[in-house]
């Protein structure tokens, strides 16, 4: 099995910046998500690790070796493409087959080759058609196979499941899951969707502006996230991020001033008097006998079935909390919301990540 | 209800074909008719004469020949030029592309005989360099003929270049627009899957450009086959002779309007047109979807 090295990666398109030293290490056999906004530049890494970009500084090591300025093809890597990209002209067969067949080797061997794989995803009746014949769900699965059938040591995935309709992407990522333990292969999986990182990754790495932001496992991350962007982009619905000014330090905690709510808390932390602090509470970290309070005006209630939200406005700031935290949340009516302090997150005032 | 207005739209419609077909209809019959006259008429007289007569008393054969080979020559060469030149140009980022662009269908704005003058003299000049380079390396009896296929004035050569440069502009232009919409992860799934740049083209763009390149040769060959102007002014033997030059010449050669002979040569000259058409179309309407989404 293969990892992945990658030290101080930089790209640049003309003066333009959008990959700033990227360091990460993915230990042979793991499954890492990049996960990041729109633009953020998750694409771009995986490329680079593909060889479809070239890499403006820095180096990428695969398997130990340095892969900065080898062929994409001699990589060892496999490439799930967002678009699919199935040849249109040939069947499914002849897709999954290309490579040994652009290497030279003999019918018999591709089509036995071909065959097996297919037996896996289930694609043995769809092999005598062409990909406009296939649904969506169909040829992810071709192009999944198309990149198996290499034997790569590494897998690329990016964003493959976008063009799937919700349903079919929860099936398709049960099988990603599925594939990944039974070929034990290293990948790389790049999705702007949390949930998808959150269930498939044994590391997630959030990337933002081209920087990594923080790498750590799903639930590392959630519930211990080193800055305010991570601590939003992780978890849905999202965390509540409530601004702050530190009036006091006692032994019991900060005495903290709520600025949109018009509230004061005491949470433990340390800071200094005076200090602009930003208060995190998840959903659910509301709770009927927590010792801290706020009053809030409920605005929506959310039924998702098995969880409710609610939606509530303090001042100028809208929360949403799990509704099973709070007791009786109509909507239009004042509630009073109660969490434990020490439940809270606290982050500085550039967003950094204030540790008790 | 709706079936009024559209009875109507289909008369207008079958009088308008019926009035573009009529003249080629003409063309047909008259061309079979011992004693063709101006007017639609079906023949009494049922006759292949004006053919054979195209074949045997001219050199028709010869023109014929000469023009399947240098117009075919000048459609493949400017499919290959226009097919690599146009990956070239949808794939490339470079600052010049737009201006290159723009500055070759300029080349088309120029109309051609302005361009025939500096064309004959650079064409004359290298003509002689060729000359000299195959004096050297070849016998002097084998000197003519190799002028004949190797010659850049009066050579098969030099008008396969010339139409394929005034052909190449639209070339380039129709299939750079066409691999503009060929996804560049084509390209990169066959790079991942260890192709090498042959087998790319060959294998994947190749199959994916057909209906861009089968547009872009049907125009380069309907419009190399009908160009009168080039032949002229640059072929001289009459050996080399082209259709549309020797059709004009026998037309001059005839006291009388021989309505039977000039619509066979008519005929006989729209011929590889419509099969260029025949043939192109079934590549034209065969375009590949649903290998890539989003
Ligand atoms: N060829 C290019 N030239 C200039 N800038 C580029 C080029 N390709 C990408 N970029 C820039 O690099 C940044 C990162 O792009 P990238 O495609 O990696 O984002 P992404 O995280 O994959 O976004 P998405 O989720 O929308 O796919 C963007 O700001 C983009 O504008
Ligand atoms: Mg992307």
């Amino acid at each position: 099995m293969t990892g992945l090295q990658l030290t101080n990666l930089s790209k640049s398109y003309g003066g333009h910046r959008v990959i700033h030293d990227a360091s990460l290490t993915v230990h042979p056999g793991e499954f890492v998500v990049f996960v990041g906004p729109s633009g953020c530049g998750k694409s771009t890494l995986l490329r680079m690790i593909a060889g479809l970009e070239e890499i403006t500084s820095g180096s990428l090591q695969i398997g130990g070796q340095v892969m900065n300025d080898v062929n994409p093809a001699e990589r060892g890597v496999g490439m799930v493409f967002q678009s699919y990209a199935l040849y249109p002209h040939m069947t499914v067969a002849q897709n999954m087959g290309f490579s040994l067949r652009v290497a030279g080797k003999p019918p018999a061997e591709i089509a036995a080759r071909v065959a097996e794989v297919a037996q896996t995803l289930q694609l043995t009746p769809l092999l005598d058609r062409r990909p406009a014949a296939l649904s969506g769900g169909q040829r992810q699965r071709v192009a999944i196979g198309r990149a198996i059938l290499r034997r790569p040591k590494v897998f690329l995935f990016d964003e493959p499941l976008s063009n799937l309709d919700a349903e079919l992407r929860v099936t398709m990522r049960i099988e990603i899951a599925r594939l990944h333990r039974q070929l034990g292969a290293t990948v790389v999986y790049v999705t702007h969707d949390q949930t998808e990182a959150m269930t498939l990754a044994t590391r997630i790495v959030v990337l933002r502006a081209g920087r990594i932001e923080q790498v750590g496992a799903p639930l590392d991350l959630y519930h211990d996230p080193a800055n305010t962007f991570v601590a939003g982009f992780i978890g849905s619905p999202r965390m509540n991020l409530i601004p702050a000014e530190v009036l006091g330090v006692s032994a019991a905690g900060l005495d903290l001033a709520l600025t949109g709510l018009d509230a004061r808390v005491t949470v433990p932390g340390r800071a200094a008097v005076g200090d602009r602090v930003t208060l995190g509470l998840r959903p659910e970290d509301f709770d009927p006998l927590g010792a801290a309070e706020l009053t809030l005006e409920v605005d929506v209630v959310e039924h998702l079935g098995a969880e409710s939200f609610a939606y509530a406005r303090g001042g100028d700031l809208t929360l949403i909390l799990s509704a099973r935290g709070v007791p009786e949340v109509k909507p239009g009516q004042g509630c009073t919301a109660r969490f434990d302090p020490a439940r809270a997150l606290l982050f500085d005032a550039s967003g950094q990540r204030l540790r008790p | 209800m709706a079936k009024r207005p559209q009875l109507m739209a289909y008369a207008t419609l079958s009088l308008i074909s019926a009035y573009c077909a009529l003249p080629f209809f003409w063309a047909a019959l008259a061309s079979f008719d011992g004693n063709a006259s101006l007017f639609l008429k079906w023949p009494e007289d049922w006759t292949t004469a004006n053919y054979t007569r195209i074949f045997t008393v001219e050199n028709g054969l010869t023109w014929f020949m000469n023009s399947l080979i240098v117009v075919g020559a000048a459609t493949v060469l400017t499919m290959v030029l226009g097919g690599l030149g146009g990956y070239a140009l949808s794939r490339s980022n470079a600052w010049w592309k737009r201006p290159f662009l723009y500055t070759i269908l300029l080349i088309r704005v120029v109309p051609p005989p302005a361009l025939i003058v500096p064309l004959y003299k650079v064409l004359l000049t290298a003509n002689r360099a060729v000359q000299e380079v195959l004096r050297a390396v070849l016998p002097p009896d084998m000197l003519r003929p190799a002028m004949r296929v190797f010659g850049l004035v009066d050579g098969y050569l030099g008008m396969i270049l010339i139409l394929t440069a005034l052909q190449l502009p639209l070339a380039l232009w129709i299939l750079k627009t066409f691999f503009d919409t060929v996804s560049r992860d084509y390209d990169e799934a066959a790079l991942l899957d260890g192709a090498s740049l042959m087998q790319r083209i060959r294998l994947v763009l190749l199959p994916l450009a057909l209906p861009g390149l089968a547009a872009a040769g049907l125009f380069a060959f309907i419009s190399a086959w009908g160009d009168f102007l080039m032949p002229l002014i640059f072929i001289s033997s009459p050996e080399l002779q082209m259709l549309p030059l020797g059709l004009f010449r026998a037309f001059l050669r005839v006291n009388t309007v021989d309505w039977g002979f000039l619509t066979a040569l008519a005929v006989l000259y729209m011929v590889p047109s419509v099969v260029a058409f025949g043939f192109a179309r079934g590549f034209l309407v065969r375009t590949f979807g649903g290998g890539v989404k989003g």
